[in-house]
């Protein structure tokens, strides 16, 4: 029962997303500006960025993932269908899990252009040789992403100034998954390979991972509670 | 289907709903009526497990609300001001998930039946998005109805239905009182409903002001009773 | 509830609370500025060491009291905890920006410039008084039923994000600098550890006789208004 709500609520956001194509284009031509930004910010046009790739590529992805999270309720919220899914026998956690699996997705599918182009634009030396160690780093810190921006998303969805609550919300929770996403790419790109770095901040997301799926299906029954 | 006692909701230091009681019998139909403000919508959302009690006790389907509330709502049927369904899905995308929220087991062969009751059937395939108001609407009928609920909460239906679908409504709320259903009906328009509905409910300022079966009623008492002056 | 009191309960509790915090921190602060062994290389500006490490460890508490307030709000759904939650998170942040300011000032005497990034305590508390700060930020911007329990679930939230921040900046730091800077810890003459725990004291009684006050304040403020509420609907 539950596994088929779950499905159907991803389903519905996915085909919402096909339909649309609202989310996910502007995530990743945003991605991409904040790439060319912050190569233009730091201003070293002809000099070695192999240093900052791990930041660079996590500090768009953290900005990124604040853009599709704000996205995460607006169907529901501007066409006003959320009573329909609250009046339904839902439990609130498959509500909190099938959206976190759809922030997830968008989120896959903006790495996917990301951390090629950060290779591309900012490292000199090896980088595709670790191209799976960078996913498996990105598909942690997307888990935290998305069940942190979740949560922050359902306490901002009903309040004035949305738009400006959520990042002030997500953005400090998501300070420790962007050390962490930046240390963990910069043990494996470009220059030392040092694997039991990469393996250490790698523990530290699926810690985080953990602690926040602990807190948001504690308290997720909480925040559609009128 | 519905035992009340002293509900209260607040919102704030106001109280929306203040002290109500309400028993509801199966097969029984209630319009529930008030002037804008009376409490009407949150007594219905209160009842379709959507805002919490602030005090008082409630039980819906034999449920405790608010600790087994998910256990009421497969047994509520809720249609509201908005249709509840997405307008970039298809009427039959948005039964689909409708039907899948609450395991409806023959899923596929009732969304088609539902459709084709309410008119739908060669729209089926479109966006909401393309469809009239009074389409959207029905399309809720058929979502409200999609689970068979037991007990229907229906906020002001006549005003967002159109005619077909208004007798689509009607036809559901004759064939509830036959099978032991029951049904609050939020109404601005007490003459509309008179006609399926059996007793009639006022409320004032949050408090139930006048509790009588349909058939003693004098229209001009029911305007009173909205204004507050005295009969 | 239906009567208005004529005394606001924890009226009393307050007052004893204020005079043991105030007793506790001038004997603090006597015994750190005047009694406590002074180190040789860092002069009067150590001495501000045990203040410090005081207020970060109670703001930590402060932050924890509003996490099971949090908790208990979500589970009764009395108003009295999300005040609890409240003054206990104005508190803890008031105590972290101090942390945050004390630690600056340390970082100028010490190193010889405002602001350390790879100070893990400085950077740490940085953090928290943007996750707390959010907190207000949240607060103000939702109404009545939805302010307490969202910012009952924020405090919960927040306060499973403090570790992950402490963890996260050491994690970091573990590997860029292998060298962590430990300040106190473990050999600490005897003396200095006697005042450290009196410092400690003191400044958690100042935490407990702050939440009283502003539980108090509070609860008279709710009393006022339903008196003026059942003035004005008799």
């Amino acid at each position: 029962m539950r596994g088929r709500q779950l499905a159907a609520l991803v389903r519905k956001d996915l085909r919402l997303e096909l339909r649309t194509r609202e989310t996910i284009v502007a995530m990743v031509l945003f991605a991409i500006v904040m790439l060319v930004i912050l190569e233009f910010g730091l201003g070293t046009r002809d000099g070695d960025l192999t240093r900052f790739a791990g930041g660079l590529m996590w500090v768009t992805l953290a900005f990124t993932a604040v853009l599709g999270v704000g996205r995460s309720y607006v169907a529901e919220r501007e066409q006003r269908v959320l009573d329909g899914l609250l009046v339904a026998p839902v439990p609130r956690v498959v509500l909190l899990g099938a959206k976190a699996i759809a922030i997830l997705i968008y989120m896959a599918a903006v790495e996917v252009v990301v951390i090629p182009l950060v290779g591309i634009f900012f490292v000199k030396g090896p980088y595709w040789d670790s191209i799976g160690w960078i996913a498996i780093t990105a598909l942690l810190a997307d888990v935290c992403i998305a069940l942190a921006g979740t949560l922050f998303s359902g306490l901002a969805l009903f309040t004035r100034a949305r738009d400006l609550i959520l990042p002030v919300l997500f953005l400090p929770a998501l300070v420790p998954v962007v050390i962490a996403g930046a240390g963990a790419t910069h043990a494996v790109a470009g220059g030392p390979h040092d694997m039991s770095e990469w393996r250490g901040y790698c523990l530290f997301l699926a810690a985080y991972a953990i602690l926040f799926a602990l807190v948001s299906v504690a308290t997720y029954d909480a925040v559609f509670d009128d | 289907m519905v035992t009340a006692r002293g509900l209260v909701h607040a919102y704030g230091e106001r109280r929306a709903v203040d002290g109500v009681d309400l028993d509801l019998a199966p097969g029984e139909r209630v319009a529930l009526a008030g002037a804008n403000g009376a409490g009407k919508s949150t007594l219905l959302r209160m009842l379709a497990t959507l805002v919490r009690p602030k005090a008082g006790t409630l039980t819906v389907l034999g449920h405790a609300i608010p600790d087994a509330a998910r256990a009421a709502r497969t047994g509520i049927g809720y249609l509201a001001h908005d249709p509840l369904v997405y307008l970039d899905l298809t009427a039959r995308q948005n039964l689909e998930l409708y039907g899948d929220l609450y395991g409806v087991a023959d899923r596929d062969a009732r969304i088609t039946d539902l459709l084709d009751d309410v008119g739908l059937a060669v729209r089926a395939e479109d966006t909401v998005r393309t469809f009239s108001r009074g389409m959207a609407q029905r399309l809720a009928l058929a979502r409200m109805l999609l689970h068979r609920p037991r007990l229907l909460l229906l906020d002001e239906p006549h005003a967002s239905l159109d005619a077909a679908g208004a007798d689509r409504l009607d036809r559901e709320l004759d064939a509830a009182r036959d099978d032991g259903r029951a049904a609050v009906i939020v109404t601005h328009d007490v003459e509309r409903v008179a006609r399926v509905a059996d007793r009639l409910v006022v409320l004032r300022a949050g408090r139930v002001v006048l509790d009588t079966p349909m058939g003693d009623l004098d229209p001009m008492d029911v305007r009173r009773l909205y204004t507050g002056v005295a009969p | 509830m239906t009567d208005t009191p004529a005394r606001i309960p924890g009226e009393r509790a307050a007052l004893i609370w204020g005079v043991l915090a105030t007793i506790l921190v001038v004997v603090a602060s006597i015994g750190v500025f005047l009694v406590a062994p002074g180190d040789a290389d860092q002069g009067i500006v150590q001495r501000i060491f045990y203040f410090h490490v005081a207020i970060a460890i109670v703001s930590l508490v402060a932050f924890a009291v509003a996490c099971v307030a949090g908790i208990l709000f979500l589970r009764t759904r009395r108003e009295r905890w999300d005040d609890v939650g409240e003054a206990a998170i104005r508190i803890g942040l008031l105590f972290s920006v101090l942390v945050v300011i004390t630690g600056s000032i340390w970082a100028k005497a010490s190193w010889g410039t405002w602001w350390v990034w790879s100070d893990p305590r400085l950077v740490t508390y940085l953090i928290v008084v943007l996750i707390y700060a959010a907190y207000f930020v949240l607060r103000s911007s939702a109404e009545d039923d939805r302010r307490m329990r969202y910012s009952a679930i924020y405090s919960i939230a927040g306060f499973a994000s403090v570790p992950l921040s402490f963890y996260s900046v050491r994690v970091a730091e573990s590997f860029v600098h292998p060298v962590v800077f430990t300040r106190g810890g473990a050999n600490m003459p005897g003396s200095m550890l006697v005042w450290f725990v009196v410092s400690q004291a003191a400044i958690l009684a100042l935490f407990i006789a702050l939440l009283e006050v502003e539980l108090v304040g509070r609860r008279s403020e709710r009393a006022l208004r339903q008196l003026v509420l059942r003035l004005e609907n008799p």
